[in-house]
């Protein structure tokens, strides 16, 4: 009950004191974020604005736009040209135009029909003159991987494909018998399924004369042969390799690969400034998607718990790590290097303090007669051997302590000393091993 | 004088004066949100810009049914949280102030004991983990269920730092409340 109402006020305080509070904004920062809207602004196109700058964007995209329209014929005719070398220019050309206004559907395979004769006429001619040896070679090579395939028919098609534009393209309609077999295995991903970010080694089937297109389903594409491919964000990915034959004929095969999402492992250990042995460690974990946590405090001892604590027997520098795991089987780590190293060690003298001229106390002093700083002691951490020693001006001893947790009270031999200025110098050691020597002076001040 | 409607019409225009009067109007309500998400002013200043830009850029969505002030606020919250996750990952050793939870009998806080700049340090002071779950629960009224999905924690590691936050915040509160004590009777 005692803790809710505490609760209640500690969230009603801030509630009501800051909820609507205000608090006015350094100058500087209305003029950056001015500056940040013009430039926007700027940008964003607006019609009502229309200036300098938007006609040169429209005159260069007029520019641009009219380069490549005239620019595409040119470059198709010039091809045309090209591959009708030596062979009967004319009829190629008509073919080629024939074809080219053949808009889709049924029509289709008529002309192709009548093209197909047409190219066996171009076959005889291309046979009989026997310009060079190579189609030949091809013809057979491509006639073999044609037995592979479904359909034979199509021998013709792909084995002229390399000679003329016009059945290179009726190759191109009948791409999905392509020159392998439907279904048959192109590539082999090193692994199907893996953890962000999951590294695959795509090794090709296909023989080395053709030309691969690879897509790989996150947005990433490659044209090498057996491509490595990082994918670093979870999910199903469909890859995908397009394999261009040098024959034209194109085959197609994919593969699912099962991207896993990786676990974030994170802590923070608490508290930040931790002595040891003497703190009790608090791991606080700030890990997400997992499942499973292992700990290693890089003191020989483990734990798996989510959030555990552990004690440490004695000073030395640990590696604290993490092992996060998620559902899926992925995992993460995190270590932390050094995680208690000695910086948080320290001893620190004040420079005045006021006794209590009621009578000496020993010099005994706990966190609330602190408050009243009645006793002159260090704030400390660390410490394991102490001296401390307190010397009036003319270098007289006042008052020495071999431990840290009791201070001077201000009291010489029953008599509260004078206020003035004392000396005061501190010797010893930090549990790392590291000593430490202090001087100083402290002002003892009367009521 | 404007008011919120003609205000908000003529930033949906990106007319430049609308823009300033809604700056004028609400920079300073909203830093005061945005520094409770932050370690100093600097960063709530930070936050309170990118909060502006979101309020410029997305105000012709408003739809005019809610409190436009809590509208403003939620962005600035959204804004804040953004900042959070993409800070967290540089933020593994924040100061944790050693704290010993002890019971000293001091239940209850006065409303006007405290400023509220006291206030701001306080929550300035927290780790940032700690402020985000504080901030939310107990400023902003989040369930621990919505906390954990926006922070992408578990429901209970949000209820763990919160009670965690909380008695860090009590004792910073008890330590500073005797010292101010100690002042006022001393004067």
């Amino acid at each position: 009950m005692k803790a809710k109402s505490n609760d209640m006020s500690v969230r009603e305080l801030f509630r009501r004191k800051l909820e609507n509070a205000t608090v006015i904004p350094d100058v500087s920062v209305s003029s950056k974020l001015m500056r940040k809207l013009a430039r926007r602004e700027f940008v964003r196109f607006n019609p009502g604005r229309f200036n300098i700058y938007y006609l040169g964007g429209i005159l260069l995209a007029g520019i641009t736009a009219g380069i490549l329209i005239f620019s595409q014929p040119g470059k198709s005719e010039k091809s045309d040209n090209l591959d009708f070398l030596g062979i009967k220019a004319d009829s190629g050309k008509k073919a080629v135009s024939t074809y080219i206004n053949i808009p889709a559907g049924n029509i289709i395979s008529k002309k192709i029909d009548k093209s197909e004769s047409k190219q066996s006429e171009i076959r005889k001619n291309n046979l009989k003159q026997k310009q060079e040896p190579a189609p030949e070679i091809d013809l057979s090579k491509n006639s073999k991987t044609w037995e592979k395939g479904e359909n034979v028919s199509h021998v013709e098609n792909s084995s002229f494909s390399k000679k003329s534009l016009f059945t290179g393209s009726s190759a191109e309609t009948n791409k999905l018998k392509g020159g392998y077999r439907k279904n048959e295995v192109l590539f082999e991903p090193s692994a199907s399924s893996g953890c962000t970010p999951l590294k695959i080694h795509f090794s090709n089937k296909v023989s080395s004369s053709d030309s691969c297109s690879w897509v790989f389903g996150d947005g990433g594409y490659s044209n090498q042969k057996n491509p490595d491919w990082i994918f670093d964000v979870a999910g199903e990915y469909k890859v995908n390799l397009n394999v261009f034959g040098k024959d034209g004929s194109k085959s197609t095969y994919s593969s699912v690969i099962k991207v896993y999402p990786r676990p974030h492992a994170r802590f923070e250990i608490s508290p930040d400034k931790a002595v040891i042995p003497d703190d009790e460690i608090r791991f606080i974990n700030f890990s997400s998607d997992g499942i499973s946590y292992k700990w290693n405090f890089g003191d020989g001892s483990n734990s798996d718990l989510y959030e555990p604590k552990h004690s440490y027997i004695k000073y030395s520098n640990y590696n604290v790590s993490l092992i996060v795991t998620s559902e899926l089987g992925c995992t993460d780590s995190l270590m932390v290097l050094n995680a208690f190293s000695g910086s948080h060690y320290y001893i620190d003298f004040p420079n005045a303090f006021i006794p209590n001229p009621e009578g000496s106390s020993g010099g005994f002093y706990s966190s609330k007669s602190d408050e009243t700083t009645q006793v002159f002691h260090p704030g400390f951490s660390g410490v394991s051997d102490y001296q401390l020693k307190i010397f009036s001006k003319l270098g007289i001893l006042l008052f020495e302590s071999n431990d840290v947790n009791i201070g001077w009270d201000g009291y010489f031999k029953g008599q509260l000393s004078n206020p003035g200025v004392y000396i005061w110098k501190v010797r010893g050691n930090f549990r790392n091993g590291e000593s430490f020597i202090k001087m100083g002076d402290v002002t003892l001040l009367g009521h | 004088m404007m008011s919120d409607q003609q205000i908000i019409e003529g930033c949906a225009r990106h007319d430049r004066k609308a823009q300033q009067v809604l700056y004028d109007q609400y920079s300073r309500f909203l830093l005061g949100v945005c520094l409770r998400y932050a370690t100093d002013k600097a960063e709530a200043e930070d936050i309170l810009q990118e909060s502006f830009l979101k309020i410029f850029i997305s105000i012709k969505n408003f739809s005019g049914t809610g409190s436009f002030i809590g509208w403003l606020r939620k962005i600035a919250v959204n804004t804040a949280i953004t900042s959070y996750h993409k800070n967290l990952k540089y933020r593994y050793h924040v100061e944790i102030e050693d704290y010993v939870s002890v019971e000293t009998g001091v239940t209850s806080f006065e409303e006007d004991f405290f400023t509220s700049d006291e206030l701001y340090k306080v929550l300035n002071e927290l780790p940032a983990g700690y402020r985000m779950v504080f901030n939310l629960y107990a400023v902003e009224g989040y369930k621990h269920k919505e906390i954990a999905e926006i922070l992408g924690i578990d429901t209970n590691t949000s209820k763990s730092q919160y009670s965690r936050a909380k008695a860090v915040i009590r004792s910073k509160l008890e330590k500073l409340g005797t010292l101010k004590k100690i002042y006022t009777e001393n004067e």
